[in-house]
């Protein structure tokens, strides 16, 4: 495998489901471990003279998904534990994050669809987090709406419910 | 890469699918499927940063949302992270739950069994859900049994639970107006679902405590917990002032106070919904508000030394809130005792108070005595002001022991150090000594650590004081027991060398009791070596201590000179002044003299010995060895009380023993011993018969005293041997097995050195011993012993020949001889004189061996000694004239040779003298039988092999009629006879 230096310069063509091509760096390209490992199994090579297909993902989101790892290329990678113990201290999102997850729901969803898809860690956390902040104070029914979600309760199911966890609610 | 699945467009249609017509229209209604659906992975991550009350919000929306909310292990990891799920009790839980179910099952199985004869009809009565297919086998009928109950069993808990928490609210309710619960805020305050359902603040403080790890029930648990503790969280976070938040209103006791904060601080560790940071930092500082209203509170009870009060009240509200180490630290920071004037002694007084050069360890004693009882002192209030004393007072004794001991030790060590070698080595180790009796004596509140932590903690303090000295002080006890050894021997070398080692009496003591003496000697060094231990009059009273320090005594002062001069040793020294005066002593046979005699039963014997052995006095002293021997024990002593440490400095220690040990060995043996030996053999080999004029002593000088010193030398090293066993053996300093130990090296190597010096000098006196005998031979042994007639038949050659011998050699052998000539030719029939000394100078000298060597070397020895007799014998019978009178002399000379053999127990030996005695008789055969003679000459099993005939043909000649049985003989053996026939 070439060094980090090589990784800045040399050029990655990401294609989309809808045919259209990104060419980006390959470290940017790298923060998506499935497009890591990818390239570390096809070789060098391969990727030079073939575009790596992204067939999950549409090209507007795909658009979207570079730019955030344009921002974060020199983010250092998280080792799995490590994540796992930050995921819950550091519920906080940065600013750029913020403005950069400020799409409609649509879009929303489809980043943390792609995030998923390509494993893309930081960014699936980034796009739960805002996820989790349109939930907090929604009634039920809200988040319903919000999440194409069918209710399948009976009204009393739902009091029920509502009365178990009545511990939890805010005052 | 996993996690590419992508939530399947039509799972909403699928679910559609098992719902009535009615729920999918309104489904249809509500869905815009336009919108793209997360998969449950993702949403239940997007969970994970839900707060609460959401997260509840959300199980509403649907069953599957509901289960993924109500999923156990979300609610275990928030548990755990308050640190209030115990896993192996959770497992413990689920395993009784098994059983118990296990055993319904099977009672169940049991009383279903002979009702029913077909399976399918069991099924419905066994757990009340029908699995919906016929149970085939026995061991599928359990197994769905399990599963049943453990569904219905789930089913009513949450029926149960749904009825408590009515019943907890109503509970509650009447609580709230009962005015307990002041602020209108709190009046809101949901129920908790606590055991006791006429609950009250006391059970919303235990909250944390009581939960339980329950598998299945987790959320429940952590319910309880939200219920009680959220509302006063949230509250406090939303705080501006300190006095707003409503949970120093509810509480009003500061020890509840503190509960609930501490239970807020734990249950923000499970809140990491967006903001938690803030919330957490909020809270911190409310603590620290809080704690520091406290703290003054403890400060101002302390300033009043209200102990059962205000003290003890704050620090348990302290230790409450966050372990108390706030307290604590103040406690132990501004406790009077580091001021107190009666603790801080001076520890100068340990030099000012005893002599130049010495050391007194009284004052350091009381030192330790004073703050013993005053840390003991403390250690009650400790325990009535702390909840946990325990940790408190080990805090505590740390501050003592950083403030107090080391400020007491360190400058009585540098000033003793540059004062004096001896008194700085003593001083590190009695205080060590001190330090961790004073650590033993302390005693922790209650049962807070047992003994042997108490041990632990013991030696961890002393070697927190002492690590900074300890390596100093191993180099520097090694030092001083080396130059002190060196000095000894120097002194001793000196002072020989002044006293001119021409004055060279030796002394024949009594040989016959030496082994006696010897053992005496040695169960007498065993003793005092051992003594020690029980005789020591320590003032600490140490119990079962491998050693203790002869110094630790010095206040003890009548007792201790009792051990004192046991253990020195200026007594003996004192008693032996000059070779001259012991002479006279020993001769005495008084072995004590003098106004000052030793005390000790072991000086005594020293004393005795010494004066026995003054012969070698000018080789080396048992003396110096004894003192080395000592001022080794002395310092192992010190050493050894550090090996208790263990660990790298207990290591050390026994490390330091060990080379005081060798160096021991190396300075007695290469610097005392080996050349005593070495001028010994020298002596020998120097030795000339026929320069000494006193041949009447019955010994060899040098030989004698060389052989005293095989004896001394075995002394040593049995003593060395002694004190390795009870010193380095013994306590486990060096390990006896372990064969590349140094210690145990040292020893071998000066065991070898002893042995082969005495091999050595062995040697030598065997070749002296013989020159010996052969010079007694040759000036004693007078012509007519063997030949009465001879001074009439051939006087002039043999007795000028005599005469000039006697006359350059030794003019007293001539004098007796003189008398025993004039006596004249007695009839007596017993072995001549000079045959007598030969035999008793031999024995003597091999005698004197028995038992200071092995019997091996002594074996060899005599074997040797016994052949070159047996050859100074036939010598000294080639040069004689023997006439058949004489026979009877030389059979009987010969008779007590062989006796003399035969007592050496050597079957070799013996042969060699056999054959001379059976060649003896060869002269006793008249001239007429000349035939006969010639057969006994020619008869070589006569002589067993030993002599040849040629060889008994010379001896033959020796006799004095030999030139007139010379042709009979030759012819009877020649077979010139057969000629004249």
């Amino acid at each position: 495998m070439s060094d980090t230096k090589d990784k800045n310069v040399q050029k990655v063509t990401l294609q989309s489901n809808d045919n259209s091509t990104i060419v980006v760096d390959r470290i940017v390209a790298e923060r998506s471990m499935l497009i890591k490992n990818l390239i570390e199994d096809l070789g060098d090579e391969a990727i030079a003279s073939s575009p790596i297909p992204i067939p999950n993902v549409n090209d507007p989101v795909l658009r979207k998904v570079v730019e955030w790892c344009e921002h974060h290329r020199g983010d250092t990678l998280q080792s799995a534990e490590e994540e796992n113990d930050n995921r819950k201290k550091t519920t906080e999102i940065e600013e750029w994050d913020q403005k950069f997850m400020q799409v409609d729901q649509e879009m929303l969803f489809e980043i943390i669809l792609a995030a998923n898809y390509l494993d893309i860690k930081p960014l699936l956390d980034v796009g739960c987090k805002t996820v989790a902040n349109m939930i907090k104070g929604k009634s039920p029914e809200e988040i319903r709406k919000t999440f194409n979600i069918t209710n399948d309760f009976t009204p009393e199911e739902e009091e029920q419910i509502r009365r178990e966890n009545e511990w939890a609610e805010d005052r | 890469m996993s996690n590419l699945r992508r939530a399947p467009q039509p799972g909403t249609t699928a679910q559609m699918a098992q719902h009535s017509i009615l729920k999918t229209l309104q489904a249809t209604e509500m869905i815009d499927s336009s919108k793209p659906v997360l998969p449950a992975e993702i949403l239940a991550a997007i969970l994970d940063y839900l707060p609460v009350p959401d997260l509840m919000r959300f199980a509403r929306t649907s069953r599957r949302m509901r289960e993924m909310v109500y999923d156990d292990t979300r609610w275990v990891a928030r548990l755990r992270s308050m640190g209030c799920w115990d896993e192996a009790e959770a497992r413990r839980r689920f395993e009784d739950a098994m059983k118990r179910r296990r055993e319904l099952a099977a009672r169940a199985a049991a009383a279903t069994a002979p009702a029913t004869a077909s399976p399918t009809a069991r099924t419905p009565t066994v757990g009340g859900v029908v699995s919906g297919q016929p149970t085939p086998s026995l061991s599928f009928v359990s197994s769905t049994t399990l599963f049943d109950a453990s569904v219905e069993e789930e089913r009513q808990k949450q029926m149960q639970q749904k009825q408590h928490i009515l019943e907890v609210r109503d509970g509650f309710e009447t609580l709230s107006v009962s005015g307990a619960v002041p602020s209108p805020r709190s009046a809101t305050i949901p129920p908790v679902s606590q055991a006791d359902p006429s609950q009250d603040p006391e059970a919303l403080l235990q909250v944390i405590k009581n939960v339980k790890s329950v598998r299945g029930h987790a959320r429940q648990e952590y319910g309880k917990i939200y219920g009680a503790v959220a509302p006063f969280y949230f509250d406090l976070v939303k705080a501006r002032t300190h006095t707003d938040p409503i949970v120093f209103q509810v509480f009003r006791d500061p020890e509840r106070q503190a509960q609930m904060l501490a239970n807020m601080r734990v249950f923000a560790k499970s809140d990491w919904a967006a903001g938690s940071q803030q919330r957490e930092d909020k809270l911190g500082t409310m603590i620290g508000i809080f704690e520091s209203a406290v703290l003054r509170e403890f400060e101002q009870g302390y300033e009043f030394w209200d102990v059962d009060g205000r003290m003890k009240k704050y620090a348990h509200v302290l230790g409450i809130l966050n372990g108390g180490n706030a307290g604590i630290e103040l406690f132990i920071q501004k406790h009077p005792i580091f001021s107190d004037r009666e603790v801080l002694a001076n520890p100068m007084d340990c030099i000012n108070q005893a002599p130049a050069d010495a050391i007194s360890l009284e004052p350091s004693r009381r030192f330790f005595d004073v703050l013993s009882g005053k840390v003991n002192e403390q250690a009650g209030i400790i325990e009535r002001i702390f909840p946990k004393p325990g940790p408190v007072f080990w805090s505590f004794v740390d501050k003592v022991r950083e403030d107090i001991i080391v400020e007491y030790t360190t400058p009585l060590f540098d000033e003793t150090h540059e004062r004096s070698i001896p008194s700085y080595v003593r001083a590190v180790s009695g205080l060590f000594e001190q330090a961790l009796q004073f650590c033993r004596a302390l005693t922790p509140p209650k049962s807070a650590t047992d003994a042997t932590q108490q041990e632990a903690k013991a030696k961890e303090f002393a070697l927190k004081i002492f690590e900074p000295h300890l390596d100093l002080y191993l180099q520097d006890e090694l030092e001083y027991f080396t130059r002190q050894a060196e000095r000894e021997v120097g002194d001793w070398e000196k002072k020989l060398s002044a006293q001119d080692a021409s004055v060279e009496s030796f002394y024949m003591g009594s040989f016959n009791n030496r082994q006696a003496d010897k053992k005496d000697f040695l169960t007498s060094f065993k003793k005092v070596v051992m003594m020690p231990v029980s005789v020591l009059p320590t003032s600490l009273g140490l119990p079962g201590l491998p050693i203790g320090s002869p110094f630790a005594s010095s206040k003890a002062a009548a007792s201790a000179s009792v051990n004192g001069t046991g253990l020195s040793p200026q007594p003996s020294r004192s008693q032996s002044p000059g070779p001259g005066v012991a002479a006279t002593i020993t001769r005495g046979g008084s072995p004590m003299p003098g106004g000052k005699a030793p005390t000790d039963e072991l000086a005594a014997k020293a004393a005795l010995m010494t004066s026995r052995l003054e012969g070698i006095k000018s080789l080396f002293s048992i003396e110096v060895a004894l003192s080395l021997v000592h001022s080794a024990k002395s310092s192992l002593g010190r050493v050894a009380v550090f090996i208790q440490l263990g660990g790298q400095a207990g290591g050390e220690a026994r490390e330091q023993c060990e080379a005081i040990f060798v160096t021991l060995l190396r300075i007695l043996g290469n610097r005392h011993v080996k050349p005593g030996f070495d001028k010994a053999v020298t002596h020998l080999s120097q030795y000339n018969p026929r320069e000494v004029s006193q041949h009447d002593k019955g010994g060899v000088a040098p030989l004698v005293t060389f052989i005293e010193l095989v004896n001394v030398g075995d002394l040593i090293s049995q003593m060395i041997d002694v004190f390795y066993e009870q010193q380095l053996a013994g306590p486990k300093i060096a390990d006896r097995n372990d064969f590349l130990d140094p210690s145990g090296l040292a020893k071998k190597k000066f065991e070898q050195m002893l042995d082969e010096s005495v091999a050595a000098g062995l040697n030598k006196g065997i070749d002296v011993l013989m020159d010996e005998v052969e010079y007694i031979c040759a000036t004693t042994q007078l012509p007519t012993d063997y030949n009465p007639s001879g001074p009439s038949s051939d006087p002039a050659a043999t007795a000028s020949e005599k005469d000039k011998d006697s006359k350059t050699a030794a003019p007293a052998p001539a004098a007796v001889a003189a008398p025993a000539f004039g006596a004249g030719l007695d009839m007596d029939i017993g072995p001549t004189h000079t045959a007598q000394r030969v035999r008793d100078l031999v024995s003597s000298h091999t005698s004197m061996l028995v038992g200071s060597t092995d019997k091996s070397m002594l074996d060899v020895f005599n074997g040797e000694v016994g052949l070159r007799l047996f050859g100074a014998v036939c010598k000294h019978l080639k040069r004689q004239r023997i006439s058949t009178e004489g026979a009877i002399k030389v059979i009987a000379d010969m008779n007590l040779h062989f006796e003399y053999i035969r007592t050496l127990k050597n079957q070799d030996l013996l042969a060699y003298f056999k054959a001379l005695r059976e060649l003896s008789q060869i002269y006793l055969i008249d001239a007429r039988h000349a035939k006969e003679m010639a057969t006994i000459i020619a008869d070589g099993d006569r002589f067993g092999g030993i002599f040849r005939a040629e060889e008994v043909y010379e001896y033959a000649e020796r006799r004095a009629d030999w030139y007139q049985v010379r042709r009979d003989v030759e012819r009877a053996m020649y077979g010139l006879e057969c000629l004249l026939m």
